[in-house]
Parts: structure tokens; sequence; C-alpha cells
């Protein structure tokens, strides 16, 4: 079902007409609001009545994860805090959260586009949705939750971490839908089987998002639950997620092109990329109020469509994700850089900074190992003081990045030295 | 009190043999050796006949290795032996961390080496009973 056939089957005309009025009225806004902003736009000789249409799109400076992290916690915000109605926060490349914040107004269009999204992908107020994403300063739980009510769905808000109570009340409650990351998924699909009661489930969609995927996850989740499943895409920084989604034909993710503009352009040269190239991911917010974003570099790399779907939607379309163009990882829907490891080993006094991070994808659970050398000075000819250190080492990094991690320490000059950039992550995931 | 080398060894197959073989081609020779593992590592605690030499070489060579002592004690080969001794270092209440032995000594009796959280006491109360606590010179033939 088309949940706002007016927005989402607008013509090209149409949407570019819209999308130029709102971008017009929130430059004009955010200049005179954030401060960081006005002085990009002065510095580059850029004023807001440059601003006519989405053709000027390219004068405007663009945003980077660095720059929310510096200015932490508030200082990009638009509108007074007397305002803002909530923030979340998604831990930072140094040990700082990236922290996002929402009007009344904002929280109200998140759950119009989660809502869209569930519509889209067969979900109604009839169903049973359980949302077991992670509740708290993470998006996806709230965002999927405030979503799925809005579309009057009965929401189940399970957030993570209790499998066996998510099954028996997927069982008991007849669950007909679930939100969740793929990988866990997986491990609730295999739960399942192994306790024989496929047949028993209600379950018929799930949504799946906050952490790469593949086509043959996704036929895997439909092959073993008998369910169909749905890529959905966010980031906290646009909004949460719910920023596109894609449909039952399963050709590229609809964005939101009311509320967002994509651009897709080179990471190297910054260039615009043509249609169906593949490049970095830029977003354009053109009706968040708490947070407005000029052309903010997701990272993520990808191409677009503007073809009308079979699904009748208009609405641009990008590819499923070719990668990132920097370092970060994305490990059981957690955000992690190797430089954060970096910074929490450098804490712990007994240990070199050599190190490497190995992902990996265990009976569909990331895992991350995280070897460290042991080195000579710190040496301890006791076990037990070995393993209190790898324990301390694993709560520290533990607390800087929110992931439980498991230490293994190697011996001296292991670690590959490569001349450049050091090789510091090994991902086993086959995920792209 | 004599002196052994501890050296962090990864679990993985080769990995002892790769301490040996700095030892052999320097020709130090190993009188005791013993291996002590955990899932992911182990400590391989050994006694040579040249320590310094041996470490130097060893961490030269990239292992991380330390250099601490230990108390080697004589005792008689026959029944009860052992446990005549751990009963003196129970009775001082002196915490055995872990023991192994060197068995051949040329036509001397065999040696067990042991770590306690005080060494010297150990040494102390050993020799109160009269036994006979070797020195490094011993093992150096």
């Amino acid at each position: 079902m088309i949940w706002n056939e007016t927005k989402e089957c607008m013509s090209r005309e149409e949407i570019n007409k819209l999308q130029s009025a709102r971008l017009k009225k929130m430059v004009d806004r955010v200049y005179h609001n954030v401060e960081f902003y006005r002085k990009k736009m002065q510095q580059m000789g850029v004023e807001p009545g440059d601003i006519n249409g989405i053709e000027d799109l390219n004068k405007l400076p663009f945003t980077t994860k660095n720059d929310l992290r510096d200015n932490y916690p508030f200082q990009l915000f638009a509108v007074p805090q007397s305002e803002i109605v909530r923030v979340h926060a998604s831990s930072g490349t140094t040990g700082k959260a990236t922290v996002v914040g929402y009007t009344r107004k904002d929280i109200e269009v998140w759950q119009e586009c989660v809502a869209r999204v569930l519509a889209m992908d067969g979900v109604g107020p009839l169903d049973k949705i359980q949302i077991a994403y992670g509740y708290g300063l993470f998006t996806g739980g709230l965002g999927l939750h405030y979503g799925a009510e809005n579309l009057g769905a009965t929401v189940i808000p399970m957030s993570t971490g209790n499998t066996q109570k998510l099954i028996t009340m997927m069982l008991d409650f007849e669950a007909t839908a679930i939100a969740c990351t793929p990988s866990y998924l997986l491990h609730i699909a295999e739960t399942i089987q192994e306790a024989g009661q496929v047949d028993n489930i209600k379950l018929k969609v799930a949504i799946c998002g906050a952490e790469p995927w593949t086509e043959n996850m996704r036929k895997e989740i439909e092959a073993k639950l008998h369910i169909k499943a749905y890529d959905i895409y966010g980031l906290s920084e646009i909004m949460g997620p719910g920023v596109a989604a894609d449909c039952e034909y399963h050709k590229g993710l609809h964005v939101y092109e009311d509320h967002f503009i994509p651009e897709i352009i080179n990471p190297e040269t910054l260039e615009p990329c043509k249609e169906g190239e593949v490049g970095e991911l830029v977003f354009t917010t053109i009706t968040k109020e708490a947070l407005p974003l000029f052309r903010y570099r997701t990272r993520d790399l990808t191409s677009i469509t503007y073809d009308k779907c079979e699904c009748g939607r208009t609405l641009a379309r990008i590819s499923r994700f070719k990668g990132r163009s920097d370092d970060m990882l994305i490990i059981r829907g957690v955000n992690v850089f190797p430089s954060q490891v970096e910074a929490a080993l450098l804490e712990v006094s007994e240990t070199s900074p050599h190190y490497l991070l190995i992902v990996d994808r265990i009976n569909n659970l990331d895992v991350l190992e995280v070897q460290v050398e042991v080195e000579e000075r710190f040496f301890s000819d006791e076990i037990k003081k070995l393993e209190s250190l790898t324990k301390k080492i694993a709560h520290v990094l533990q607390s800087a990045i929110g992931l439980s991690v498991k230490v293994t320490l190697v011996e001296p000059k292991t670690i590959q030295r490569s001349e450049g950039k050091a090789k510091r992550v090994i991902d086993k995931r086959k995920l792209i | 009190m004599i002196k052994q080398l501890s050296v962090f060894v990864q679990n993985e197959i080769g990995s002892l043999a790769g301490v040996t073989t700095v030892l052999k081609d320097n020709n130090i020779n190993l009188k005791a050796i013993a291996s002590f593992d955990t899932p992911e590592f182990a400590i391989l605690r050994i006694v040579v006949d040249q320590p310094e030499k041996a470490k130097k070489f060893l961490s030269e060579s990239g292992f991380a290795v330390k250099m601490t002592e230990a108390v080697a004690v004589e005792l008689e080969d026959k029944p009860g032996a052992l446990d005549g001794m751990l009963h003196v270092i129970a009775e001082a209440k002196l915490g055995v961390n872990y023991i192994y032995s060197i068995v051949l000594r040329s036509g001397k009796a065999p040696l067990m080496i042991i770590n306690t959280d005080d060494l010297a006491r150990t040494a102390k109360v050993l020799r109160e009973k009269r036994y006979s606590v070797a020195e490094q010179e011993d093992l150096e033939s």
C-alpha cells in the first residue's frame, strides 16, 4: 500500500519544484540561526539569495561527521532548546558521541517516513510488529516504534538481547512483522528452526536495516522463515531509519525526496556523478527543524536512478550499498571506526599501538576480535596477570565503542607493519 | 635460586618450535621446559645453561621474554619425596604458582623448579628442612 500517494508518486517536475521551495526556505533559516553554516557560506561568498532552487545546491558547503563532532553537542541546532523534544546519539570517532536533535515536527516527519516504509512493505493496522532494535540513544528502536504506532500497528517493543523471550512472544502474540538487523534476524531464524517452530509462527514480513547486507542474506531469511524481507536505510544525522527503503520489487531503495535531497558525488573530486554511476551518497535535509544539514557526506557508496519504479512510486532510488568511502565498520548495527579502537588502546598503558580488528560473522552474529601485541616490557610471566590484562583491554574497548569485544594477545611484531596506511581491519563477513 | 625464562607464545602450530630453533641456532642447552596453556596463548618456561644469552637472542628474534628467578630443589628419587617438600611449603603458608622438573642431571638428583609469591622465603624454609636448593652455577655445565 502507498501511505502518502501525493508525496510518493509526484512527477519529477513536482518533486523538483517542492524541493526547490523547501531548500530556499531552509537555507535562509539556517543562515540566520546556525553560526557554523553562516560562517562557512560567508567564507565561500554565498548568500541565501544565491540559492534559488535545487540547481544551486552545489553552491552550498558539504557537512561531515567531523563537523558534527566539532560542534558537540548542540551547536548545530537551528532552534532554541525549548523546541527540542528529543536527542539521539551515536558513538563518535574519538569517544565523543555524535548528537542529533528533533523538534516535535521532526518527530512527526520521522514517524511519517517510517509509516510509509511499513505500509510499502505490507504492514498495516491489523499487524503486530516486534521492534527488536535497541531502544535508547540509538535511533533504531524508537524510530521504528513511533513509525509503527503512527501506522496504527500493534507495537511490541522487544528491544534486543533476549532471543528466547522474543520467540516466545512471537508465538504467543502471533506477531506478523518484525524490525531488526538482518544478522539478528538470521540468528532468530536459526533459533526458531532448531526449536522446530517454523510452521507455528505467524510472521509474514521483516523490515531489516542498520547494517549492510546482501541480496543472498535477504533470500536466506525469506527461505528460512517463509516471509518477505525488506531493506530500510537511514542515519541518525539525517533522521534515523526511514530515509529510504525498498519495495516488493527490490530494485533499489526509495528516498523520501520531499524531506531529503540525495546527491551522488565522487568522493575524491567532490564533483557530482552521473545517474547510475557509483559514488558517495550525500543528503541535504529540507524539512528538518532542529538539525538541518547541508550536503551531509554519508560515506556510503551507491548509485541513483530517477526512473519510475514498477510499484508506481516516482521517488529516486538508491542501489544496494557498495561499501564505504571511509574505514567505518558497522558491527551489529553499531558504527565502529578503527581510530576509536586505537584511541581506547592508548588509554591502556600496558599495550602497544599495534592492533588488528577482525570482524567475522559466526552463527549469523557479528563478532569483533581485537588482536593486541604483547610487548616485552609489559609481559608478565603469570597467566593470571595476562588474563586480567586481556579483561582490562576488553572492558576499555567495550566502553569506548559500545560493543563486546574478544581480545586476543599475540606475539610481538606479528601484526603486519605496512608502509603508508596500516592494515588495521580484516572483515571476513561477505557483505558486498 | 636459578634463572628461568618465560616466553609468550601464541597457541599456534609451530610456535614452540620457533623458540627452540633460536636456542639450537645459538648452541644453548635446554635443561627444563614447561608450557602452560590457555585457549589463546601459552607461557613457555625454560631453564637453560646460558640464560642471559638465551634471553638476548630470543628478544632479538621478536619474542616477549622475561627472566625471573625460581627455586630449584634437589629431591631424592623415591616415593614421597615431592610430597614431603610440598608439605614444607604448605606449612609455611606459601602457595605454589607452578612447578616443573629437571630429571636428567648426569648422575645428580632430579630438581623440582617451583614458583611461589615469595621465592626467598620458600628457599629459606626448604633449607631449614635440609633440602638442597640449587643455584644457577649448578646448571651451567
